[in-house]
């Protein structure tokens, strides 16, 4: 039956709509917050696993290279948040 | 107690490890008693730790980078190559970079980073403690003795156990807290399951290696090392130190093996004022041993009339290490 298979559907459409207002309300900046802190971690690990690329000797680059690969992608985007000249609006984000 | 003794009535003692100040015979005793428990039906590795090892020139044969080489039946010698070793690690995370990113070639500040690291003075000795697990943890071999290198860099290289041991488990728990936050996150956003922390698992493979090897290296019901003495006062005082500082990082150690005793029969003959000397010399550093070391000297070696090199005359050592019961 069409018509109830539309019914169907679009109670299943609202049902998402309001999962994803809620979502909006209250889940999204929790996950942003996690994710944010996430990639602060993230970096902070490569400092302390590949500082010599910085110019920052590490204790052992043997077992250093074992990980190069994981963090390849992220190595630029790295080296430009910790390079990166800082100032007073830096406190407020 | 002798030495065949010692090997006798600890039979699980399969990491043998010979240490001492240069140039005392570490590297003769390591091949005798390889070439002595291969004699006995048991098949052996000796394997040098030392960039500048001499198991080539003791067997009279090039070794040195070529893996396991058989020398005679059920004896097996090897020297690592640190450099080669360095080399096709690099090979083998360039080649890693380009699979997972489907590049042709290493990015330029990567491969900098990956050759700069070459340089670094810990790599050969690093690279060397790597391989060194990879030998121990293939458990193809019946015994596995260590060529060690001198005192000074074997102690450097038991605490780069420990330091790394260290190093990792501060990586290790930043990263698992990481792995919180990815999957705070995954729930949020209401996924399945959050991706697996490959790093993570890389971590834990790297730190189950490490403790594997430094495992074996403290472990009294698997372990026997040696220390090699020469009865001279400077090699009796710096041995006593070393063995405070190797009891420190739990190194059992099973006894004591004093080499290039001059034989004392010759003081019978008519021997010259000089080497009559020398013996009166040597007689009063053996009572000294004797009364520092006592029960845990082992076996007592002569100095021979010629270099040991070859088979021959590492069967004679192993004869006289072993009380002739080769």
């Amino acid at each position: 039956m069409p018509e109830e298979e539309q019914r169907d559907s679009k109670l299943k459409q609202l049902g998402r709509s309001v999962k994803e207002f809620l979502y909006g309300m209250a889940g999204h900046d929790m996950t942003r917050f996690a994710l944010k802190t996430r990639g602060s971690m993230e970096h902070l690990f490569i400092l302390i696993t590949m500082g010599d690329l910085l110019g920052i000797p590490i204790l052992p680059p043997y077992y250093s290279l074992r990980l190069l690969p994981y963090v390849v992608p992220q190595i630029s985007t790295w080296k430009r948040r910790m390079l990166r000249e800082r100032d007073l609006t830096d406190a407020l984000a | 107690m002798s030495l065949a003794q010692v090997f006798r009535e600890h039979p699980n003692r399969r990491y043998i490890e010979f240490g001492g100040k240069g140039g005392l015979g570490k590297t003769t005793f390591s091949a005798a008693t390889a070439y002595w428990l291969a004699q006995q039906g048991y098949k052996v590795l000796v394997f040098s730790v030392d960039p500048q090892a001499s198991l080539s020139d003791i067997f009279e044969r090039d070794i040195f980078g070529q893996g396991a080489v058989e020398i005679c039946p059920n004896l097996y010698a090897q020297e690592i190559d640190a450099d080669q070793r360095i080399r096709e690690y690099q090979n083998e995370i360039r080649q890693k970079i380009l699979d997972m990113y489907g590049l042709d070639e290493v990015p330029k500040e990567i491969e900098d980073y990956i050759q700069a690291t070459a340089a670094e003075p810990a790599m050969e000795e690093s690279a060397i403690f790597d391989a060194v697990v990879d030998i121990v943890v293939s458990g193809d071999f019946d015994y596995y003795i260590y060529d060690l290198v001198p005192l000074g860099h074997a102690l450097y290289y038991l605490s780069m156990a420990s330091v790394y041991d260290e190093w990792i488990d501060k990586i290790t728990a930043l990263r698992t807290e990481m792995q919180e936050y990815s999957q705070v996150a995954a729930i949020l956003e209401r996924k399945k399951e959050s991706e697996e922390d490959q790093i993570l698992a890389e971590l834990q493979d790297i730190k189950q290696r490490i403790n594997t090897s430094s495992g074996i290296l403290t472990d009294r019901e698997k372990t026997a090392f040696f220390f090699v003495v020469t009865p001279e006062e400077m090699i009796i005082l710096d041995t006593q130190k070393a063995a405070t500082l190797f009891a420190k990082y739990q190194v059992p150690i099973s006894g004591y093996i004093v080499n290039r005793v001059i034989p004392p029969e010759l003081a019978q003959q008519n021997i010259p004022a000089y080497l009559r000397n020398r013996i009166e010399m040597q007689n009063k550093y053996l009572k000294q041993i004797d009364e520092t070391f006592g029960v845990d000297v082992v076996a007592q070696v002569p100095e021979f009339e010629r270099d040991i090199t070859g088979l021959e005359m590492i069967g004679r050592v192993a004869a006289e290490l072993f009380g002739g019961e080769a």
